[in-house]
């Protein structure tokens, strides 16, 4: 027999085979793992008292604009009917001098029930997205504020005879860019080899991580931290 | 606090040591050659399977031995399976054999079996090609993936000598970075260590079933007149 060489079947579909199994690979590790650690984000809480009375609002609300439009159409709309409207401006104005005093009497007596579901249900919402905007901010404060402090934490060398319960507390000053232009020790821990551990530590974390958006570093320009020994 | 480290899977193999990254690479390229010969053989191998039977029962089913020979040599060289292939070798070499005057009937059939024991080896050999490649890869690449491991951890601990407290943040990473690197060694390892069993088993069956062809079929040209 003659020697033949014989090519092997299906090369290319094996091989498009063993690359996508690679790629089905690789991406459950990519997007399956995200080793991350998420910093514990502010959260706001609203207190309230009680609930709010949902299935009553609306009642009150419709009563309320029926009692202040009601003087209003009666007593315009009545001439309109009765009279040509070449008359209605003088007749209007007669009758709305009129009816002010009882109008005016009526909306004083509306107006706090009318402004509480109004103003409220705005004002609420504003301050929702406030609070929220506010929120976000505090949850970037949060994780930078934890990632300096990881930073420095990393960098103490810590002296022996430490209690574990020494808190020292630093203001530092920072420049753009992380840099630390001033560090004060505004509540020593008691023991003052840690606290100048500590701020050595601070000195050499430079440049501190700050968030990437530059508007942010107003709040950074004065940082409290915290450091204890055990957190 | 908690130290907040971000770690993503392309910052793990993109931070990790030149010699790391070397062997990762290495693994990734072992891996790929791996499971393309694991698609081929497993094509191949299921392809010869049903060439196999196919021509087993037209064998059996049909004991005109010149007809069957024509269907066989009709097929291009690639069609053919290598139960074929024997049966074609065995039958040339059988006629030729005839065809001369003087040669004893034992004679004969020798060198029809030899003919058929040749062709026999030559297909076992073709089926079984690439299978020491999945061995290997299933033996060492863990041991490639575990040397990838200690280089960065060796390379953690020397980084942690140079600062002054120890914190396990100051490990951790590289460590984790050192560990993917066995993580691919086992990725590469363990298909082919399932794949080559499969295969070999799946072989070894061929070739039994090779062999009582080849036997039965020697059966069949000892009755021929």
């Amino acid at each position: 027999m003659s020697a033949i060489v014989y090519r092997e079947p299906y090369q290319l579909p094996a091989g498009i085979l063993a690359v996508a199994v690679h790629g089905v690979f690789f991406a459950l590790l990519y997007f399956g793992f995200a080793w991350q650690t998420q910093p514990a984000g502010a959260m706001s809480v609203e207190l309230w008292q009680s609930l709010p009375d949902m299935v009553a609002a609306p009642p009150v609300q419709a009563k309320v604009e029926k009692a202040v439009q009601a003087p209003q159409p009666e007593k315009t709309v009545k001439p309109d009917i009765a009279l040509p409207d070449k008359k209605k401006p003088v007749l209007s104005i007669v009758e709305g001098v009129e009816a002010k005093p009882a109008a005016a009497s009526k909306e004083n007596q509306a107006k706090p029930m009318v402004q509480k579901p109004g103003t409220s249900g705005a004002d609420r919402q504003a301050a929702r997205e406030q609070a929220e905007q506010a929120a976000a901010i505090g949850r970037v404060i949060d994780e930078y504020t934890g990632k300096i402090i990881g930073k420095v934490r990393r960098n103490i060398v810590m002296p022996p005879d430490v209690a574990n319960d020494a808190r020292a507390e630093f203001s530092v000053t920072l420049l753009p860019g992380g840099a630390v232009l001033s560090t004060r020790l505004t509540r020593s821990s008691g023991n003052a080899v840690y606290d100048n551990a500590v701020e050595r530590a601070i000195l050499k974390s430079q440049p501190l991580p700050l968030p990437a958006d530059v508007t942010m570093f107003n709040r950074f320009r004065e940082l409290k931290l915290v450091f204890r020994p055990v957190e | 606090m908690e130290v907040t480290q971000d770690l993503s899977f392309i910052h793990l193999i993109s931070n990790a040591s030149m010699l790391v990254q070397l062997v990762m690479g290495l693994l990734l390229l072992v891996s790929l050659l791996s499971w393309w010969y694991i698609f081929l053989k497993l094509f191949a191998i299921r392809r010869e399977v049903r060439l196999t039977g196919k021509f087993e029962d037209a064998f059996w089913h049909n004991q005109n031995l010149n007809e069957l020979y024509k269907q066989v040599s009709g097929t291009a060289q690639h069609n053919q399976g290598a139960l074929e292939r024997i049966f074609a070798a065995g039958l040339v070499e059988f006629v030729k054999l005839k065809k001369q005057h003087g040669v004893d009937a034992a004679a004969v059939m020798d060198g029809t079996r030899r003919a058929m024991r040749a062709t026999y080896q030559r297909e076992m050999d073709r089926l079984e090609s690439h299978l020491a490649f999945l061995a290997s890869v299933g033996s060492v690449s863990p041991y490639v993936g575990l040397f990838g491991t200690v280089w960065g951890i060796m390379n953690a601990f020397r980084g942690l000598a140079n600062v002054g407290q120890a914190t396990l943040a100051h490990v951790a990473p590289g460590i984790a970075e050192a560990l993917v690197a066995t993580a691919m060694g086992l990725f590469a390892a363990i298909p082919a260590v399932v794949a080559y069993n499969r295969y070999a088993h799946d072989i070894n069956r061929l070739a039994t079933r090779f062999e009582s062809f080849t036997e039965e079929f020697s059966n069949v040209l000892q009755r021929q007149p």
